[in-house]
């Protein structure tokens, strides 16, 4: 099978991959393509598939430099997710956010009057679930976000242990300051490290003075942007750094 | 070569040769992100973009010769470009292109 028609089965089965290209050094234009958790293919140097791993949790597409080649590597895959735990209003401005991004959105809630098509047109997936039984349908990686909304202890304590124990790359939570407090002290109790409750966003948002549904979830999702290019979310005009998340120099390996 | 991955599927099915110009850097500003491409079919039909349109027509130009040899090039762009007059990026930046050949 041609190169193409391999990447083009890779996108159709949904998996993840990085594309190297030698494109300055010994043996320009050589190919290694690296499937996550599968096989290698291509004349390029073998030795690249070792940075797969680290670059499809970036998910950029990046320049390498090393032993003297600089490779340009690309990432094939599907969209990054955002699973929703909560059907609320939020949740539907949310799966709106996520398609003008062209992510997958997701929502679950264990009341099935809740998660409903009516009051959730826009998600690509509706679950009716209590949290344990969601998260482990969904299975978040690397490449999904979780936001937990339903302002009730009882569903989003299981929802934010089940996302802790993921490797979600956002955790984010709505609530008042004061919930913030009383669900930190339970997370607490209920044997979750001091260091792990770090990884939640809450009160998830940017601070864009956010009130309706629609611009509360355009603050999530742009802490969410700001989270997987690990900027802090603030004016550009006052950025000390690139406008865009490249790195502007190769990086080396 | 992502996001024109199912036309250069279908100019090879076709039976066409087709090169590919991918941006692999950026520095300074930059008008498309690193991995945007630009796809050229052996009859002339264009895919995808490697900048606002302002270095298009010289990676055209420089891809017939890709096409011709199968040799892969790698082009820059910029301020710093000798070529700076005719073609260059209003925004400043600079970019380096990676043409080749779809094998």
């Amino acid at each position: 099978m041609s190169l193409v028609g391999k990447l083009v089965a890779i996108g159709e089965r949904g998996e993840r991959a990085v594309l190297f290209t030698v494109i300055e050094g010994d043996g320009v234009g050589r190919k290694l393509l690296a499937v996550e958790g599968g096989g290698v293919d291509g004349d390029g140097p073998p030795e690249l598939a070792e940075h797969a791993d680290e670059i499809l949790r970036r998910g950029r597409n990046r320049l390498l430099e090393l032993d003297g080649r600089r490779v340009f590597a690309e990432v094939y895959g599907p969209p990054p997710r955002i699973f929703v735990y909560g059907a609320v209003d939020t949740a539907e401005a949310l799966c709106r956010s996520a398609q003008l991004l062209g992510w997958t959105s997701i929502v679950a809630d264990a009341r099935a009057k809740f998660a409903t098509r009516e009051r959730i047109p826009t998600a690509d997936e509706l679950i009716v679930a209590w949290p344990q039984e969601a998260f482990a349908q969904v299975a978040p990686d690397h490449q999904t976000a979780v936001v937990v909304l339903t302002h009730d202890d009882k569903f989003d304590e299981p929802a934010l242990l089940a996302a802790l124990a993921s490797e979600a790359f956002y955790i984010g939570a709505l609530g008042s300051r004061r919930n913030q407090e009383r669900r930190r002290g339970r997370l607490l109790a209920a044997g979750v490290a001091e260091a792990q409750l770090e990884r939640i966003s809450g009160p998830c948002g940017l601070d864009i003075g956010a009130d309706s549904q629609a611009e509360t979830a355009l603050s999530i999702v742009a802490e969410i942007l700001a989270a997987r290019a690990g900027r802090g979310g603030g004016p550009l005009r006052q950025a000390p750094h690139r406008i865009h998340v490249e790195v502007e120099e190769p990086v080396r390996g | 070569m992502k996001e024109i991955l199912s036309d250069v599927e279908r100019w090879r099915e076709a039976g066409e040769q087709v090169v590919v110009a991918t941006v692999v850097a950026t520095r300074r500003s930059a008008p498309r992100p690193v991995g945007a491409s630009l796809a050229i079919s052996e009859s002339g039909a264009l895919c995808g973009s490697v900048s606002g349109g302002c270095v298009e027509s010289d990676v055209f130009v420089e891809a017939q010769t890709v096409l011709e040899t199968g040799e892969p090039k790698l082009l820059s762009y910029g301020i710093s470009d000798d070529e700076a007059w005719s073609v260059g990026l209003p925004c400043g930046g600079e970019i380096d292109v990676f043409v080749e050949r779809v094998e």
